[in-house]
C-alpha cells in the first residue's frame, strides 16, 4: 500500500527518475524480466551518472512506432530494441557499436546483430520454436495397439498412406500431421483431446515466422542467391497446404484464424491441443504447474518436425543498440559493454532471457537454465534466417504474407493467387 | 392481459441490459478468478472468488504502473472536457446571439464529426514532434479537445439560443461588456448544457483510442491503449484474468459517470444528434 | 445587436478560429501537400511534389475497395440492425421506462465502455478455452462455430457494434417516441384508432426525423469503424475485416513500404 502511494505522490509532483541512460526494451516477456534484474545489478555498482532506466511501450506496432520515433530522431532513449528482421529498417537511425571481446557470443550469433557487415547491436536473446507435445498421449499412442490401429486408419484416409506412430524427435511433417488427426475428436471420437494440434493463423507478421520453419524444411526460401523471388513454389505451396489441410480437417481450433501466441498457448494450457509448434519462450510458462495445472507434468518439447529437405527452425534475435540521437551515447556504451561481459550475461541469462553463449558459458549455467543448452543445440543445428530475412522491408514482407497466407487459410483466396501476390509485393518490396 | 404484458416487458428489458452488458460482466466474472481456476472453469460462476488478478496489478507498478495510466486519462480527458468549452463559449455566443460566422462556422466544426480524425495523423504528429508534445498528457488532450468540438459548439448554440433574449440585452443595455455578459449572464443559464458538455466529453476523451495508440509511447499512454499492452505483451504468460482486471479499472470511471449523469448524457446524446 | 462591433465578434470566435488553424487547417494543408507527393518517414519534411500519381495508386488498390465495401456493408448492416432493434425497445420498454427511468442508465452502459476495451472483451468472451460463450456452447450443444474465422467474422464483428450501440437507437427514438403530445395519442384514441393504427399512422411519421437521424449518425460511426476491429483480428484473415480506416492507419503504421 505504502508503495502505491508513494507511486502515486510521485506522479502528482511529476518527478521523473533521475536516471540517465535510458533503455528501450522488450516488453510484457522474459526479456523484460531478465532485463530488469540485470540492471538493478548494473545500477548498483554504477555511477549516478551512468545509472540506467527501463522502458517498455506496448507491443501493438511497436516496431513502427520504434521507426517513426527513430526517425524523427528522438531522444527519448539512448538504447533501443533491435530484432534480426528488423536491422536494416532501424540500421540508418542507429550508431554501430563495437563489443568487447568476451568470448560469450560466437561469431554466427554476433551476426543476428549485423547489417552490412556492421555490429548494431548486443545479441540478448535468441528465438526460435519447439514442437510442444503432450507426453502421456504420445506414449500411449506408442504403446496402444487400438490406438495405433485407429492411427493407420485415419492416415490412410487423410493422407493416402497408413503409417505408424513415432517418436516425436523424428516426425516428419506428415507424421505430426497425423497426429495432430488422431488426436481431433471430431475425427477420432476416443481422442481424449478436442483438437490434436493448435495453429497460430492470425494475420500477424509473427505467425509467418512459425509457419516458415515448415516451408524451409520443405526446401522453401525467400529469394534465391541470385535475388530472385521464390516463393511461388512447391515447397511454400506444401506447406501452406498443410496447415489449410489441418485447419479445414478440423485438427486445430475453429477461431485459429484469429489466434497468436496467447491464444495458443490457452488452448494447449487447458489439456485440449495434444501438439503445438510454439516459440520456445512458451516452455516455461506450460511447464508452471501454478499457470497451468492440467498440461504442466506431461509438456514434452522438440525441434519442428523434418521435411524432405531437412529439419529447420526460424530463428531471429532480439539486441539491443545504440540510438543515433542517443543524449548520452557514452553511457549507453559502458551500459552495453558491461552487459557483453561474461558475468552479467550469464545474470541476464539466469534472471529468464534467452541468449544463444557459447558452450563454456552454457556448462555454467547448465543448472539453472538447462533449456538453454536445447536452445543452442537447436540454433546451431536447425536454425535458418531466410535469404531477404534481415533486409529494411523485411517486416513488411512478413506482413505481407501474412495477410495473403491467412487469405488463403480463410479459404478467401487460393493458393495461386496468394501466391502470385506475395512474389508481385516481395519483388517490389526487395529489389 | 396487462400483467401479462407487464411482465413480458420485464423480460424483454432484462433480457436486452444482460445481452448488451454480457461482455462487461464477463469480464468482471473473470477478473474475480484466480489463475488456476481460469484455465479449467470458462463458465459464468465463480468457484473461488478471489482479488489476487486486482492485487497483481497494484504489485507490477514498476512494471506496469495502473495509477500512472490512470492519472494519464484523466488528465487527458479533463483537458478534452474543458478546453473545447474554453473555446466555444465564445463563438457559440457570437454564432447563436449576434449570428455572426453561422453560415459557415458551424457547418465546419459540425461536419467534423463524421471525419475520421486520423486521417490527420501524420501531420498532427509532426507537428507534436516539433513542440515537443508527443507522449505528453497535454498533447493528447490538445487532440482530444478537436475530438469533442463538434458536439460541444452544437450543445453551446443551442443552449445559448434558448436563454430569454431580453437578460442578456438588458445587461448589454446597462452597459455590461460582452466578457460580463458570458460570464455573469449566459454561464449560469447555460450551466446544465456546460455540464453535460463537460461529462460527455469526458466520457469520449475517455474512450478514445486511436490517437492515444499513435501520439503516446509511455509517460502518456492512456488507459485504453494500456490495457491493450496487457494482451499483447502476454508474453511472459497468458493473463486473461489480469487483463481482464485492468479492463475493468478502465471501464470503471466512465460507467460510473455514465450511471451517475445519466440524464445528463441522454440529453447531449439525442440533442447531439437532432439539432446537430 | 450593432452595439456589438466587428472587432469583439472576430475576438470572440477567435479562441476556435486560432485552434482549428493549428489543428485542422495545417494538417489538411500537409496532407495535401503529402498526397500529391512522394514521401516517405524519412523525407516527411523535405516534400518532393510528384503529382497526383498517389491518388491513382490508391485508385487502383483492390485493398482499397475492399476495405471500402466492407466499411460500407458493416456500416449498413449494422445501422439497419441497431434501428430495428433499439426501435422495437424503445416503443415496447417505454411503459416501463416512463416510470423508472433509471433502467435507462442500465441500458446506456455499454456506450460508456471504450470501443477498445470492447473488442478486447470480446477477445475473452470468444475465446474458446477461456470464454464463456463458446463453453456453453460446447456444453449445450457440443459444438460451437468459429466466430472470428472465414464467413462468421462479418457477422461477428456486426454483432459485437450492434450490442454496443443499439442503446443509441434506443435512448433517441425513446426520447422522441415520449415527446409525442399526449393530445395527439388521445384524439386518435377517441377517433377509435387502435394500438397498431396508432403506430403506424400517428407514432412512426412523427418520430420519423428522430429515425432518420439515428440511422445517419450510426452509419457514420460505423462506417469508420477501428478501434475494435482492430484489436479483435488486425484486418482479418487476408485483410478481410479491414475497415476504411485500416487504409489510414496503415499509412501512418507501415509508410516505410
Amino acid at each position: 500500500m505504502r508503495r502505491t502511494v508513494m507511486c502515486v505522490l510521485a506522479f502528482l509532483l511529476f518527478a521523473a527518475s533521475q536516471a540517465q541512460v535510458t533503455v528501450l526494451g522488450w516488453p510484457g516477456g522474459p526479456e523484460e524480466t531478465a532485463l530488469r534484474a540485470v540492471a538493478e545489478m548494473y545500477n548498483a555498482q554504477a555511477v549516478d551518472s551512468d545509472k540506467v532506466e527501463l522502458i517498455f511501450f506496448n507491443r501493438d506496432g511497436f516496431f513502427d512506432k520504434l521507426q517513426a520515433d527513430l526517425a524523427a530522431g528522438t531522444q527519448e532513449f539512448d538504447i533501443n530494441l533491435l530484432a534480426t528482421y528488423a536491422i536494416g529498417r532501424y540500421a540508418p537511425y542507429m550508431q554501430t557499436i563495437e563489443l568487447p571481446d568476451s568470448g560469450a557470443f560466437s561469431n554466427k550469433v554476433l551476426a543476428t546483430m549485423q547489417y552490412e557487415g556492421k555490429q548494431y547491436g548486443i545479441p540478448t536473446d535468441l528465438s526460435l520454436h519447439f514442437m510442444y507435445y503432450r507426453q502421456d498421449l504420445i506414449d500411449q499412442l506408442l504403446s496402444d495397439e487400438a490406438w495405433k490401429a485407429k492411427y493407420a486408419e485415419i492416415s490412410q484416409e487423410y493422407m493416402g498412406t497408413a503409417l505408424e506412430p513415432k517418436d516425436p524427435d523424428s516426425w516428419t511433417w506428415d507424421d505430426y500431421a497425423a497426429t495432430a488427426l488422431f488426436f481431433t475428436q471430431s475425427i477420432n471420437s476416443d481422442s481424449p483431446t478436442r483438437y490434436g494440434t493448435v495453429l497460430q493463423m492470425k494475420n500477424l507478421l509473427f505467425n509467418m515466422m512459425i509457419w516458415h520453419s515448415t516451408a524451409r524444411s520443405y526446401g522453401g526460401n525467400w529469394m534465391d542467391d541470385a535475388g530472385n523471388i521464390t516463393v511461388d513454389s512447391d515447397a511454400f505451396r506444401k506447406g501452406l497446404e498443410l496447415y489449410k489441410m489441418l485447419y479445414d480437417a478440423g485438427a486445430s481450433p475453429k477461431d485459429s484464424l484469429s489466434y497468436e501466441y496467447a491464444e495458443a498457448n490457452a488452448a494447449f494450457g487447458s489439456g485440449q491441443a495434444a501438439t503445438m509448434l510454439q516459440w520456445n519462450a512458451a516452455a516455461a510458462e506450460l511447464s508452471n504447474a501454478e499457470q497451468n495445472p492440467v498440461v504442466a507434468d506431461v509438456v514434452g518439447t522438440v525441434a519442428p518436425p523434418t521435411g524432405p529437405e531437412g529439419r529447420y527452425t526460424h530463428i531471429h534475435g532480439l539486441g539491443l543498440g545504440l540510438n543515433a540521437n542517443a543524449k548520452n551515447p557514452e553511457g549507453a556504451k559502458k551500459f552495453l559493454n558491461w552487459l557483453a561481459n561474461a558475468d552479467a550475461i550469464k545474470a541476464y541469462a539466469i534472471a529468464g532471457g534467452s541468449p544463444a553463449l557459447e558452450a563454456n558459458l552454457l556448462e555454467e549455467i547448465g543448472t539453472e537454465r538447462p533449456d538453454l543448452i536445447k536452445l543452442g543445440n537447436f540454433a546451431g543445428s536447425y536454425g535458418f534466417v531466410m535469404n531477404g530475412g534481415t533486409a529494411e522491408k523485411a517486416l513488411s514482407v512478413y506482413e505481407l504474407q501474412a495477410k495473403e497466407f491467412t487469405g488463403y487459410w480463410a479459404g478467401n483466396e487460393s493458393i495461386d493467387e496468394a501466391l502470385a501476390n506475395v512474389a508481385a509485393g516481395m519483388t517490389e518490396l526487395l529489389k | 392481459m396487462k400483467p401479462f404484458m407487464h411482465g413480458l416487458r420485464w423480460l424483454v428489458f432484462l433480457l436486452a441490459a444482460f445481452t448488451m452488458n454480457f461482455p462487461v460482466i464477463v469480464t468482471l466474472v473473470t477478473s474475480l478468478k484466480s489463475k488456476a481456476e481460469l484455465s479449467i472453469n470458462p463458465s459464468l460462476l465463480i468457484k473461488a472468488p478471489s482479488l489476487s488478478n486486482y492485487q497483481q496489478i497494484f504489485n507490477m507498478a514498476d512494471r506496469f504502473d495502473i495509477f500512472s495510466i490512470l492519472w494519464n486519462s484523466i488528465i487527458a480527458s479533463l483537458i478534452g472536457a474543458f478546453l473545447p468549452l474554453l473555446v466555444c463559449l465564445p463563438a457559440a455566443y457570437a454564432i447563436a446571439r449576434l449570428g455572426f460566422a453561422r453560415s459557415w462556422l458551424l457547418p465546419i466544426v459540425v461536419n467534423l464529426r463524421a471525419i475520421p480524425l486520423v486521417i490527420f495523423a501524420i501531420p498532427l504528429y509532426m507537428l507534436f514532434q516539433v513542440t515537443h508534445l508527443l507522449d505528453t498528457r497535454l498533447g493528447l488532450g490538445l487532440i482530444l479537445t478537436l475530438v469533442n468540438l463538434p458536439l460541444t459548439l452544437v450543445l453551446l448554440v443551442n443552449a445559448i439560443a434558448e436563454i430569454p433574449k431580453d437578460l442578456d440585452e438588458a445587461a448589454r443595455i446597462d452597459g455590461a461588456s460582452t466578457r460580463h455578459i458570458l460570464r455573469h449572464v449566459v454561464f449560469p443559464l447555460a450551466w446544465p448544457s456546460i455540464a453535460t458538455c463537460l461529462v460527455f466529453g469526458f466520457i469520449t476523451a475517455w474512450n478514445e483510442y486511436l490517437f492515444g495508440l499513435i501520439l503516446t509511447t509511455r509517460r502518456a499512454v492512456p488507459m485504453t491503449v494500456g490495457a491493450s499492452f496487457f494482451f499483447s505483451a502476454s508474453g511472459g504468460g497468458v493473463q486473461w484474468g489480469v487483463a481482464a482486471a485492468v479492463m475493468i479499472l478502465g471501464t470503471f470511471i466512465p460507467s460510473l459517470l455514465g450511471i451517475v449523469m445519466y440524464r445528463r448524457i441522454s440529453e447531449s446524446l439525442t440533442s447531439g444528434a437532432i439539432k446537430g | 445587436m450593432t452595439l456589438v462591433k466587428l472587432r469583439e465578434k472576430i475576438l470572440l470566435v477567435s479562441p476556435l478560429l486560432i485552434f482549428l488553424g493549428i489543428f485542422l487547417l495545417f494538417p489538411f494543408i500537409v496532407n495535401i501537400l503529402y498526397s500529391l507527393s512522394d514521401v516517405d518517414f524519412k523525407t516527411l519534411r523535405n516534400i518532393n511534389i510528384s503529382g497526383v500519381q498517389n491518388y491513382i495508386k490508391v485508385w487502383k488498390d483492390p485493398d482499397f475497395w475492399q476495405a471500402m465495401r466492407f466499411s460500407l456493408k458493416f456500416a449498413l448492416f449494422a445501422a439497419s440492425l441497431e434501428c430495428i432493434l433499439g426501435l422495437f425497445l424503445a416503443i415496447f420498454l417505454s411503459p416501463l421506462l416512463k416510470k423508472r427511468s433509471w433502467l435507462l442508465a442500465i441500458l446506456m452502459m455499454p456506450m460508456m465502455v471504450a470501443p477498445s476495451l470492447m473488442g478486447l472483451m470480446y477477445r475473452l468472451v470468444l475465446h474458446e478455452f477461456v470464454g464463456p460463450v463458446p463453453f456453453y456452447l460446447w456444453e449445450w450443444f457440443g459444438n460451437s462455430p468459429a466466430f472470428l474465422g472465414g464467413k462468421n467474422l462479418f457477422y461477428t464483428l456486426s454483432v459485437i457494434e450492434v450490442l454496443q450501440w443499439t442503446p443509441f437507437a434506443l435512448l433517441l427514438f425513446y426520447v422522441a417516441y415520449v415527446g409525442i403530445p399526449e393530445s395527439i395519442v388521445e384524439a386518435a384514441h377517441i377517433d377509435g384508432a387502435g394500438r397498431l393504427k396508432l403506430l403506424q399512422f400517428i407514432s412512426l411519421p412523427l418520430i420519423f426525423p428522430a429515425l432518420l437521424v439515428g440511422f445517419v449518425v450510426r452509419f457514420i460511426d460505423s462506417f469508420r469503424v477501428f478501434d475494435n476491429v482492430f484489436v479483435l483480428t488486425r484486418g482479418g484473415a487476408g485483410g478481410s475485416s479491414k475497415a476504411c480506416l485500416f487504409i489510414f492507419t496503415n499509412i501512418f503504421f507501415n509508410s516505410a513500404k
